[in-house]
C-alpha cells in the first residue's frame, strides 16, 4: 500500500550536501518544491542564504538550472530569462525565483512589483526567516515586532511593525499568492502543486525556520513553525486575484507567547515575567487575525 | 543560404556596383535622428530582446524601436521594465539564455544600472546598446560623457560614433565584435547634436546585414535545460583570478578586432572604420587634438586651416587603442603638443580622454594638454577650436578651461 503521507520524496531534485545551518528552513523547503518542480526548471537566486546552501562555484546542489543574480534584481533577470525561454518555444520550463525577506521586502521590492504588474509568467518563492540572516541577523523590514537582531541589539529593539507584504502582492491582482509552513506539509506540498499550474506571477511566502537567528534548537524548527501558525503569527492563507481564503484555523486559541518563548530573539520580553510588548504583540496578531478572516468572508468565491 | 544563391546575391551586388545605382548598393538613403539611426541599427541587427526604460535624451530610441515591434516590423519582445537597473538585469537574463539584446539609455540611467554593468561584462554577455551621454548632477541632460566615462571600469568596450552613420554602422559591427569574444558593447552618441538632429543615413538592406552578421550562435555557455549549469556561484579565491585572467586575454583582442572588422565592413558595406581615425598628421605636425563624437567634425573643419595640426579622432575608446595612437604617432616630433579635448568631468584635475592618452603615450616627451570644453552641452564651435589651437601654441597649460581665464 502506498503511504499517505504526501510528504515523502520519492524522486530527490536535490544533490546532497548542502550547505544549510542544521534546522534551516531553506534545504526542507527547497527539496519538496524541486521535487514539485521537476528538473525543467531555471531557479533565479538574488543574494540570500540560499546563494550558499546552493552551492558556490564549480558547484549545484540542484538537478536544475541555476543563475545567481543581483540582490534587488531576481524578478527582471527572471524576467529576461522567461522572455528568451518562450521565444525558444520552452515555455513549459518553470522560472522560479527563489529570495529571502530582505531580498523580497526591502532591496528587491521595486523589481518584484514591476515583475507582478507585468504578470510575468514566474513562480516566486520567498523564505521569510525575519531578517537578513546570510549576513549575519540585521534587521529587514520583514523582521518581527519586539525581536532582537545585530543592528537592534537589546537596548534598542525592534519597535517598527514588519510590512504587509501579502497585502502589498495581493494589490498587484495577481493570479495566485499563499503563505505557507514547513509544519504544515501537505499544505505546502499542495500549493506548490496550485502555483506551479497556474500561469503568470505567482508568490509564495514561506516561514523560514532560522536557529542561529532565532536563537533556537535545530530540533525545534518545526515545533515552533507549527506554533507560529497556531497563534495566527504566521496565518496560512491563499490570496488569488485579491480574493482571500485561509486555509488553517487553529481548533483552539494559543497565546502568541507560547511560540515567541522558544526564540532567544525574544527572550528579552520574558525576562521578568511577560511584558507588555508581548500584549502589544498580541493584540496586533489578533487584530491581524481579524483582519484575514474579513477579508476571507468579504472575499468572491 | 546555398553556396549558389550566395554566389547570385554577389554576382547581384557586383553588378548594382558596376551600374552606380546609388553610392552604396543594397542601401537605401533616408534622413534619420541620430536616435532613429540607432534603432534602424538594432531592427537591422535583429535584436530579440528589447527591454526598455524611458529617459532623455535617449528615449525616441525605444519608443521608435516599440512601435516598429507594434508594427510587426521586427520580431522581438520588448518589455517595459521598472527601472534601468531591471532594464539591465532582464537585458543580463535574456543574453544568459542565448537571445541578442539590445537597450539604450543615458546618463541617470547608465548611472543606475552600474552594477549590472558589471554583471553583464563578466557574465560574458554580448550585450549591445546605446548611451546618449548626459552628465549627473548638476542636472543636465544635454550632450556631455561624463555618464559613458566614468562606467570605463565595468568591462564594457565603448564606441563613440561621430555621425549617426557611424552610430547606426557601429551597432552592427558592435554585435559581430560582442558575439566573437563575448563582451558586451557600449555605442555612445552625443545628447541632441545627434540625437536629435537628422543626417542623410545609408540604411543597407537587411539581407545585407544578415551575411554580415549571421543568427546568433550557440556559445555552449547558454542557460541549457537539457544540460543544467549553475551561473554565477560565489567563486574562491583560488578559482577567482582564472575568469578575470581569462576576460584581460579577451579584452586585449579588441582592437586588433575593431580594426578587422571594420576593414571587412569596408569591403561589405563600403564605409570602412578603425579604432582610430587620424587627419592631417605629417612631419609637419606641431600639435594634434584628440577628440570624440561630434566635437571631432568641428575640429576637422577647423584644421584645414592649419597645416601644422592634427587630428585623432577615438571611436574605440575602451579598451585604450594603444597601439593605434602610437602607430600614428610614429614619425611625429617628439615636441609636439599633444591637446586633449575632454567633454566630461569626473571630479579630477584631468579628464578621461587625458587620462588614456597619458597612459598609451607613457615614456613619450610629447607635451600633453587637456582642455575641459563642451560640458552639460555647451556648444563647441569652430572659434572655440580656434581659441583652443591659440592657447596650445602660445600659453599652453597642463590643463584649460577653454572658456574661463
Amino acid at each position: 500500500m502506498e503511504p499517505l503521507n504526501e510528504f515523502i520524496i520519492r524522486d530527490e531534485k536535490v544533490f546532497s550536501g548542502a550547505l544549510s545551518c542544521r534546522g534551516c528552513g531553506w534545504a526542507l523547503l527547497v527539496r519538496h518544491l524541486s521535487s514539485i518542480l521537476g528538473e525543467e526548471t531555471v531557479y533565479v537566486l538574488p543574494a540570500s542564504c540560499f546563494s550558499i546552501i546552493s552551492g558556490p562555484y564549480p558547484l549545484n546542489e540542484l538537478k536544475g538550472s541555476v543563475v545567481h543574480t543581483l540582490f534587488a534584481a531576481a524578478p527582471a533577470t527572471a524576467t529576461g530569462i522567461r522572455a528568451a525561454l518562450d521565444r525558444q518555444g520552452k515555455k513549459d520550463v518553470t522560472v522560479a525565483v527563489l529570495a529571502g525577506d530582505g531580498g523580497t521586502f526591502d532591496i528587491g521590492l521595486q523589481s518584484l512589483s514591476g515583475a507582478a504588474t507585468r504578470g510575468e509568467n514566474i513562480l516566486y518563492i520567498c523564505n521569510n526567516n525575519g531578517a537578513y540572516m546570510n549576513t549575519g541577523i540585521q534587521t529587514s523590514t520583514a523582521t518581527p515586532y519586539g525581536a532582537i537582531t545585530t543592528t537592534n541589539p537589546a537596548a534598542k529593539i525592534k519597535d517598527i511593525w514588519p510590512k504587509d507584504l501579502m497585502g502589498i502582492i495581493a494589490a498587484h491582482n495577481i493570479p495566485y499568492a499563499a503563505t505557507a509552513s514547513l509544519a504544515f506539509m501537505e499544505d505546502f506540498r499542495n500549493k506548490i502543486k496550485k502555483a506551479k499550474e497556474t500561469p503568470g506571477f505567482r508568490l509564495l511566502m514561506v516561514d523560514g525556520p532560522c536557529p542561529p537567528g532565532h536563537k533556537t534548537e535545530p530540533e525545534m524548527s518545526i515545533s515552533v513553525a507549527r506554533l507560529a501558525v497556531e497563534t495566527n503569527i504566521f496565518p496560512l492563507i491563499e490570496v488569488e486575484h485579491q480574493n482571500y481564503t485561509i486555509n488553517h484555523e487553529p481548533e483552539k486559541f494559543t497565546p502568541v507567547e507560547e511560540c515567541m518563548k522558544l526564540q532567544g530573539r525574544y527572550s528579552h520580553l520574558f525576562k521578568n515575567g511577560s511584558s507588555e510588548l508581548v500584549k502589544q504583540i498580541q493584540e496586533y496578531t489578533d487584530m491581524n487575525w481579524k483582519r484575514l478572516k474579513d477579508l476571507a468572508k468579504s472575499s468572491v468565491n | 543560404m546555398t553556396d549558389l544563391t550566395k554566389a547570385k546575391t554577389k554576382l547581384n551586388s557586383k553588378v548594382k556596383q558596376k551600374k552606380k545605382i546609388s553610392k552604396y548598393p543594397r542601401h537605401s538613403l533616408k534622413i534619420l535622428k541620430g536616435n532613429f539611426a540607432a534603432a534602424e541599427g538594432a531592427k537591422l541587427c535583429r535584436a530579440g530582446f528589447i527591454p526598455s526604460y524611458p529617459i532623455t535624451p535617449q528615449t525616441t530610441i525605444v519608443e521608435e524601436l516599440s512601435s516598429m515591434v507594434s508594427r510587426g516590423e521586427i520580431d522581438a519582445t520588448y518589455v517595459n521594465m521598472d527601472s534601468e537597473h531591471s532594464v539591465f538585469a532582464a537585458a543580463m537574463g535574456a543574453a544568459m539564455a542565448g537571445e541578442r539584446v539590445f537597450t539604450a539609455t543615458s546618463g541617470q540611467g547608465l548611472f543606475y544600472s552600474h552594477e549590472v554593468l558589471h554583471a553583464i561584462a563578466h557574465f560574458r554577455l554580448p550585450i549591445v546598446i546605446c548611451n546618449v551621454g548626459r552628465p549627473s548632477i548638476p542636472w543636465n541632460i544635454w550632450s556631455d560623457q561624463s555618464d559613458s566615462m566614468s562606467q570605463r571600469d565595468t568591462g564594457w568596450i565603448q564606441f563613440y560614433g561621430e555621425s549617426s552613420q557611424e552610430v547606426l554602422d557601429g551597432i552592427i559591427q558592435g554585435y559581430v565584435i560582442a558575439e566573437k569574444l563575448d563582451l558586451p558593447v557600449m555605442i555612445v552618441l552625443d545628447a541632441f547634436y545627434q540625437s536629435h538632429t537628422s543626417e542623410n543615413i545609408w540604411i543597407p538592406d537587411i539581407d545585407l546585414v544578415d551575411e554580415f552578421l549571421p543568427k546568433k550562435k550557440k556559445s555552449g555557455n547558454e542557460i541549457d535545460i537539457e544540460n543544467p549549469k549553475s551561473f554565477g556561484g560565489l567563486v574562491p579565491p583560488e578559482h577567482y583570478e582564472t575568469f578575470n585572467f581569462q576576460y584581460w586575454r579577451d579584452i586585449n583582442e579588441v582592437e586588433n578586432l575593431t580594426n578587422k572588422i571594420g576593414k571587412k565592413f569596408g569591403k561589405h558595406f563600403g564605409r570602412e572604420y578603425s579604432a582610430i581615425e587620424t587627419t592631417n598628421i605629417g612631419p609637419q605636425t606641431k600639435m594634434i587634438l584628440v577628440a570624440l563624437s561630434s566635437i571631432t567634425t568641428t575640429a576637422r573643419g577647423v584644421v584645414q586651416n592649419h597645416p601644422e595640426v592634427g587630428l585623432i579622432k577615438l571611436k574605440l575608446f575602451k579598451p585604450f587603442p594603444k597601439k593605434s595612437i602610437l602607430k600614428a604617432l610614429e614619425n611625429i616630433s617628439d615636441d609636439t603638443i599633444i591637446m586633449n579635448i575632454d567633454r566630461n568631468f569626473l571630479g579630477d584635475k584631468e579628464g578621461a580622454v587625458m587620462h588614456e592618452m597619458k597612459r598609451a603615450l607613457y615614456g613619450k616627451t610629447f607635451k600633453m594638454c587637456d582642455v575641459y570644453t563642451g560640458l552639460g552641452g555647451k556648444d563647441v564651435p569652430p572659434s572655440t577650436i580656434e581659441k583652443i589651437i591659440h592657447k596650445g601654441f602660445h600659453s599652453p597649460e597642463d590643463v584649460m578651461w577653454i572658456d574661463f581665464e
